[in-house]
């Protein structure tokens, strides 16, 4: 075959541009480490609605597109009623301190008094960091995170599996830290779960 | 263990809204009818259950200034009648009202004298120790006696 002959049957090939890519059916999907179940507190409204009725899982997600699809999807903190909290929890781990994987844990926790206007982005920053698995450097040592809305301000808490690996939780406070913007002077306080019925329990660890 | 940096996590960020495999819209319902709840139940508190001071109930506090009495040793009170306060005012610059507010205030320093205890008047207490001695019957003199006696006869 000549030179002239290959070229003119190269240029005759029927090359198919289309790939699995461009279904527009095929979406990429970026799989997270763990699957997550967003939880929301209803503030109640009536006496007679206990914390089992308003404690309600929303949705779960696997993946980076699910969580975006449904973090658009929702109203921001600053939008919520008051008393409202939202939990963001691995696997089907109950944002409760009775939850078996809870009990022996804690939380990191701040507190923003006032109207906080950033809170809608610092909540953002929370859940990402912990979805990405970059606050914890080890293993996962987190099991979620929350935040409530109250008429005073909003508190943020990073919940963790154990109470009692100082060096371990020092690391995820400090990060946590950064994660919210806090500067020197802010303290962020480490109360075990432990401590949760006592009327006015001390933080354990202090940042 | 799969780790993403927010950096790349933004990246990932689908440009449209994806769906979700929840209702969405029923949960943002809910959370629209508890706030509207909220409003109408902060609404009702604030109409009937509004904190009063406990000590005024709602009435304004005027301070009354109370009238000095001094009292002597005699029992005598001198009532002092209470300064006036001006009223602060706004006045243009040269008024007349001006020059008036800068003239010295006069006041009238006319005490008025009462007799107090008036509950002793009523009172089969005396009000004053010295009425005791005046209202003394006195035993000395006798009018009648005074008209029949002889004294007179010898003065005419």
């Amino acid at each position: 075959m000549s030179v002239e002959e290959v070229t003119q049957k190269t240029e005759d090939l029927n090359i198919n541009e289309s790939t699995v890519l461009s279904d527009k059916d095929f979406q990429l999907k970026h799989p997270l480490n763990t699957k997550w179940t967003l939880w929301y507190t209803k503030p109640p409204v009536d006496k007679s609605e206990s914390w089992s009725d308003l404690l309600r899982p929303v949705t779960s997600f696997k993946t980076v597109e699910e969580f975006w699809a449904i973090h658009n999807a929702i109203p921001k903190p600053r939008y919520l009623p008051f008393k409202s909290d939202y939990h963001l929890f691995r696997e089907d781990i109950r944002p409760e301190w009775e939850d078996p994987t809870n009990a022996q844990g804690g939380k990191w926790t701040y507190q923003f008094k006032g109207k906080t206007p950033e809170i809608d982005d610092l909540w953002m920053r929370s859940l990402l960091a912990v979805i990405g698995e970059t606050i914890d450097e080890d293993d996962s040592e987190i099991n979620g995170v929350v935040t409530n809305v109250r008429k005073n301000g909003y508190k943020i808490a990073i919940w963790t599996k154990s109470a009692d690996n100082k060096e371990a939780l020092t690391r995820i406070g400090s990060k946590f830290k950064t994660v919210l913007k806090l500067g020197e002077e802010a303290q962020l306080e480490f109360f075990p779960h432990s401590t949760a019925s006592e009327k006015h329990p001390q933080p354990s660890l202090v940042l | 263990m799969i780790r993403y940096t927010e950096e790349e996590l933004f990246q990932l960020k689908p440009v449209s809204d994806l769906p979700v495999n929840f209702d969405a819209e029923e949960f943002r319902a809910i959370i629209d009818k508890v706030k509207e709840i909220q409003e109408l139940q902060e609404e009702e508190y604030q109409q009937f259950h509004r904190r009063r001071s406990s000590h005024h109930h709602g009435r304004p506090k005027i301070k009354h200034l109370k009238p000095k009495i001094t009292t002597d040793a005699d029992g005598w009170s001198t009532f002092e009648a209470p300064v006036v306060r001006r009223k602060s005012t706004v006045v243009g610059a040269g008024s007349d009202d001006e020059v008036a507010v800068k003239e010295p205030v006069v006041i009238a320093q006319e005490t008025l004298k009462v007799k107090p205890n008036n509950k002793n008047i009523a009172s089969t207490r005396p009000a004053d120790t010295r009425d005791i001695v005046a209202d003394k019957p006195t035993m000395n003199f006798n009018a009648f006696a005074a008209l029949e006696s002889d004294e007179e006869d010898v003065e005419d």
